[in-house]
């Protein structure tokens, strides 16, 4: 085989290859973005909150923060989320607040019932406030890559480290993943 | 250099240091550093939900339905040996057969998770009606589920998780029952007639449990045991009458919780244990000095408990409760006819059986439970443990097997458990492995928790919304 032919040749096995790639994607249903854009992502029924968010973003403070689903909130006087376990004292004193650097924040609107917000200023993707609302509450409270945030890098170093490989690649259109409006894919999709 | 530069160097680097140490020390590090500090959440006092006028027991409605009649009972929370265990002989189904057992009826509820005491074909359950926003007891016929009659007052609830909660106490003569915010309501069982009513927040400066009042009234020997909190821990009155029999003074000012008063009999001595916010007490039920207290222990002080103690014969008593609280095994001793409570372990729930909501079994010796959430890799696993050692499971159902926060009970020697959405498995209550025999989803449900009641045949249970009467007799 001279060299023009063997160039020939490998030039229209990958276009074969790029062809077979698009049928399966179409066949197998991938994600595909319109755009071509793709971004890291949290999924919310993977995540373990391990606490790796945190430490393992390149950035300084995180990319990855809380993040509140309404919807799904109980606006609980006594919130799993906001007050550490077994906590006496249901008010604002730093004794009681699960959350280390106080970016869980909660509003009084009628007895019995608080509204909490977070401070992403604050928030440090620890992720200890999402264990404790997934543990005794309705889950609202989930850990999202903020896209304004994220260096989207080519290999996110969270997601190297992410225990339970909860962080993954979708196309833009689908950047946030939030229970609530995002069903379990497991459930919706069972094999 | 000569000796005059070497000092002028000398001090500039000391003037230097100086001025470097006096900056260290008055520069402030976090200049936007702000104090958590109570009350930033602009809580108001606590609201005053005592001035209500509250009417308890004011109206009656015949809805029409007649009580066919029964003879077994199912006559307060946890049956009628306060173990959730039924000893009826009536052959219950051993499997579904892909098949729903026959629903015979179902009602509309409020939304809650309040459960039913049977009494002799009689379903009691405490609802709260949101149109007429009213507690209403309603009596409905275990048959066909007709509504006989109800008794109510009105009283404002908000949802809050769900709004009614407990399970009625029923005798030959009496029901009493506790609505959510603490109203005490007592009746003729057969007339549905007003005994008396007791408003205990008002009466004991009570304050509510969060989600409302989960404890489950008490009769026995005639009197209604309640645990008031506020000015008292807890309360013995005459069915009859209304009247005080006795109340045992909250020097110590524990509050209501959620959990049950459970009796014991031990040392000689038949007590109520109460396990409330603050602490864990055991009461004299009878004798000379019933109303006493035998013994205390502020060991078990967690913030939120809903499963009851479990009381077992050699003194132990198991204690339970959610929101990462985890357990604690106390022993009683009895010495003189003095009472004291060791506690022999405690522990986090993700190291030894807890429950968040349900009040675990004691079956065959054994204690079986299902695990909270934040169990670690046991969670919401139903487990098995000896009492002896409370951490290491006897049994689990595994990692594929797991459960929500419903309820579960022991009848006809089968496991029944409901989960959260609906799901009713049957298991072989086994002391040496799970052994599941059948599961099948009777109903599209949510917050499926009240305590299920068995008797005649049927079975009793809800969803937050509905309750369902089924036939799970052998035909």
């Amino acid at each position: 085989m001279n060299r023009k032919t063997f160039i020939n040749n490998s030039g229209r096995l990958i276009l074969l290859g790029g062809l077979v790639y698009l049928t399966g994607s179409i066949i197998f249903k991938r994600k595909v973005s319109a755009s071509g854009k793709y971004v890291w992502q949290i999924d919310p029924f993977k995540c373990m909150q391990c606490g790796r968010c945190s430490t393992q973003c390149v950035r300084e403070i995180s990319a990855v923060k809380c993040v509140h689903a309404y919807q799904l909130c109980g606006y609980c006087d006594l919130c799993g989320g906001y007050f550490k376990p077994n906590t006496h004292k249901l008010n604002t004193g730093a004794e009681s607040q699960l959350c280390p650097t106080g970016a869980l924040k909660r509003k009084y609107v009628e007895e019995p019932f608080f509204e909490y917000k977070i401070d992403e200023k604050l928030c440090n993707a620890c992720g200890k406030c999402v264990k404790g609302c997934g543990s005794f509450g309705n889950g609202s409270l989930q850990l999202q890559i903020r896209h304004d945030l994220c260096q989207n890098c080519n290999e996110c170093s969270i997601a190297r480290m992410c225990p339970t490989n909860a962080i993954s690649r979708v196309p833009i259109e689908a950047a946030y993943q939030i229970k609530g409006d995002f069903k379990n894919p497991a459930l919706t999709n069972p094999k | 250099m000569n000796t005059r530069t070497r000092h002028i160097i000398l001090a500039a680097a000391i003037l230097a240091l100086a001025a470097s140490f006096t900056w260290w020390l008055a520069h402030d590090p976090v200049p936007n550093f702000t104090k958590s500090l109570p009350g930033s959440d602009n809580r108001p006092p606590r609201a005053d939900s005592l001035t209500e006028l509250v009417h308890i027991g004011e109206y009656f409605f015949a809805a029409g339905g007649t009580l066919t009649g029964g003879t077994e009972t199912w006559p307060r929370f946890r049956g009628p040996d306060f173990d959730n265990i039924s000893k009826s002989n009536i052959k219950l189904i051993d499997g579904f057969g892909g098949q729903i057992p026959k629903i015979l009826w179902t009602i509309d509820l409020g939304e809650g998770h309040a459960g039913a005491a049977i009494y002799k074909g009689a379903v009691y359950v405490l609802d709260y009606d949101e149109l007429k926003r009213s507690d209403i007891l309603r009596c409905i016929n275990l048959a066909d589920g007709k509504e006989v009659w109800q008794r109510g007052y009105r009283v404002t609830i908000k949802r809050n998780h769900g709004m009614s909660r407990t399970v009625p106490a029923v005798t030959e003569k009496y029901i009493v029952t506790i609505g959510p915010r603490a109203h005490v309501m007592c009746l003729d069982r057969l007339t549905g007639n007003v005994k008396w009513g007791l408003d205990v927040e008002k009466e004991y400066k009570t304050e509510i449990p969060f989600w409302y009042t989960g404890q489950c009234p008490l009769i026995e020997n005639d009197l209604a045991i309640i645990a008031t909190g506020g000015k008292a821990l807890m309360i013995a009155v005459d069915c009859e009458t209304g009247k005080k029999v006795w109340e045992v003074p909250n020097s110590k000012g524990w509050k209501m919780s959620h959990s049950s008063i459970m009796p014991m009999k031990f040392g000689g001595r038949r007590m109520f244990v109460y396990s409330a916010v603050g602490g864990i007490c055991g009461v004299a039920a009878d004798g000379p000095d019933a109303g006493t207290i035998l013994w205390t222990s502020s060991a078990w002080n967690k913030s939120v408990v809903a499963p009851s103690p479990v009381c077992m014969p050699n003194g132990k008593i198991f204690l339970t409760a959610g929101y990462g609280a985890g357990s604690m095994v106390l022993q009683l001793e009895q010495s003189g006819g003095t009472f004291t409570a060791k506690m022999i372990d405690q522990y986090l729930p993700a190291e030894g059986l807890a429950c968040e909501q349900q009040t675990p079994l004691y079956f065959e010796g054994h204690l079986i439970g299902i695990q909270p959430k934040d169990a670690g890799a046991l969670r919401s696993q139903m487990i098995c443990v000896d009492p002896s050692n409370c951490r290491v499971p006897v049994w689990t159902s595994g990692s594929e097997i797991r459960f929500g926060l419903g309820p579960y009970l022991i009848a006809d020697n089968k496991l029944f458990i409901l989960n959260d959405d609906g799901v009713l498995t049957i298991a072989k209550p086994d002391i040496k492995k799970y052994i599941q025999i059948d599961q099948i989803k009777l109903f599209d449900g949510q917050d499926a928790w009240a305590p299920i009641a068995v008797a005649d045949g049927y079975m009793v249970l809800r969803d937050s919304k509905r309750m369902i009467g089924m036939k799970i007799a052998v035909e």
